[in-house]
């Protein structure tokens, strides 16, 4: 596939989760979601929506994964290129920001089909050990001097609060969202800051 | 009509037990489908629920209304900051303690069933409610604004405490309960709040 051919199809599996998500905002029911409707809508053929998604299932899916290998890609970047401890602390909180500038004017309904689906639910479970570890290294490199049980614990503990923040922050308008998010990355670190964890 | 509690308990129980066993998503299984799995009558299903959605929002009520029952009544008889303190403790212990074991089925599932979307919507401002009034009696001497900052942090950890707590055991759940309680008094004893 040359680079033209592989934009269009990234634009048409974009216009493909968008017309989906309409439909479900609208009907309230996935069975709702037809591949012929959406097909004649972007007017193209449903052979072009099927040979990207096998099942409406499959739509919510890829766009979850699209969206956070992204957000794991840009996250990396950032991790391998920190030295100091400084770095470390701001590859953590950098994260947080970047999750909450990309999330899609639909991130609602997209968080809470990941939290139904069962493919969704299990890459949601899988995604969520490689946030953890990555949450892991840089507690322990940011935070220098804590032993493993305490690192282990805030991690899980950071981990279980970054899930409720997410739940938070995809119900509640866009302009209310920094506010939180930064009220929420200093709660992260005043908790982070106790070396010896209770 | 009166129905058999236990019996009802045991219906819900190896209902859950099949969905489990179907790995179906949930709104595709129909009420006859699930009696067949279960090899009982349809009657018996219909004679206690509508459908598979009225039995999940009877399950996640199930939960909730004995949260609510543990927070009105403890707030009632909540006198000094400890009584407060000490109900925000046990009100996290009884969460834990009475999701059941199929509580990750139900979980996922009001995500969808609009009924128990808009159920989880509710919960989601009752408890809002009271733990504003919680933190105001057990912290005393917050501002307005801090207190309405605080209270939506608080929450926002309760349901990343919840979504936790429904895929794990009861032995996990307590394990990591004792760092979570910690960690919110932390945060709340911040008085100026950053």
């Amino acid at each position: 596939m040359n680079w033209y051919e592989k934009k269009n199809s990234f634009n048409l599996k974009d216009k493909v989760v968008n017309r989906a998500v309409n439909s479900l905002r609208k009907n309230k029911r996935i069975e709702q979601i037809s591949f012929a409707a959406i097909a004649e809508e972007l007017d193209v053929s449903i052979d072009d929506i099927t040979s990207f998604y096998a099942t409406t299932e499959d739509i919510f899916l890829q766009a979850q994964k699209k969206d956070w290998e992204s957000l794991h890609r840009y996250w990396d970047k950032q991790i391998k290129k920190a030295k100091t401890p400084g770095d470390f602390k701001n590859a953590f909180e950098i994260f947080f920001e970047r999750f909450v500038e990309t999330l899609s004017k639909d991130a609602d309904l997209r968080f809470e089909l990941s939290c139904y689906l069962p493919e969704c639910v299990k890459f949601r479970d899988k995604n969520r050990i490689k946030v953890k570890e990555k949450f892991t290294k840089l507690i322990k490199r940011g935070w220098p001097g804590k032993n493993e049980i305490v690192i282990q614990r805030q991690s899980e503990l950071v981990t279980v609060l970054f899930y409720g923040f997410i739940d938070h922050i995809v119900h509640i308008p866009k302009n209310e969202r920094s506010k939180i998010l930064s009220d929420f990355r200093n709660m992260l670190n005043l908790h982070l800051q106790d070396r010896k964890f209770f | 009509m009166k129905v058999d509690v236990q019996k009802k308990v045991n219906i819900i129980q190896r209902s859950m037990n099949s969905i489990r066993k179907m790995d179906k998503t949930v709104h595709t299984i129909s009420f006859s489908r699930l009696a067949d799995e279960m090899e009982m009558p349809l009657k018996e299903l219909t004679d206690i629920f509508l459908d598979v959605e009225d039995m999940f929002l009877n399950e996640q009520k199930r939960v909730t209304r004995k949260m609510e029952e543990f927070l009105e009544k403890g707030i009632k008889d909540c006198k000094t900051p400890n009584d407060a303190k000490d109900l925000m403790e046990s009100s996290l212990l009884k969460m834990i303690d009475i999701l059941p074991d199929h509580s990750d089925l139900v979980y996922s599932a009001i995500f969808y069933l609009p009924k128990c979307l808009a159920e989880r919507d509710r919960t989601k401002k009752y408890y809002r409610q009271k733990l504003r009034i919680i933190i105001k009696k057990g912290w005393p001497g917050k501002i307005d604004s801090v207190l309405e900052r605080q209270t939506d942090l608080v929450l926002l950890s309760l349901y990343g405490f919840l979504d936790y707590c429904v895929k794990v055991n009861k032995k996990e759940r307590k394990e990591v309960l004792k760092d979570f309680t910690n960690m919110i008094n932390l945060h709340l004893q911040d008085r100026l709040f950053f």
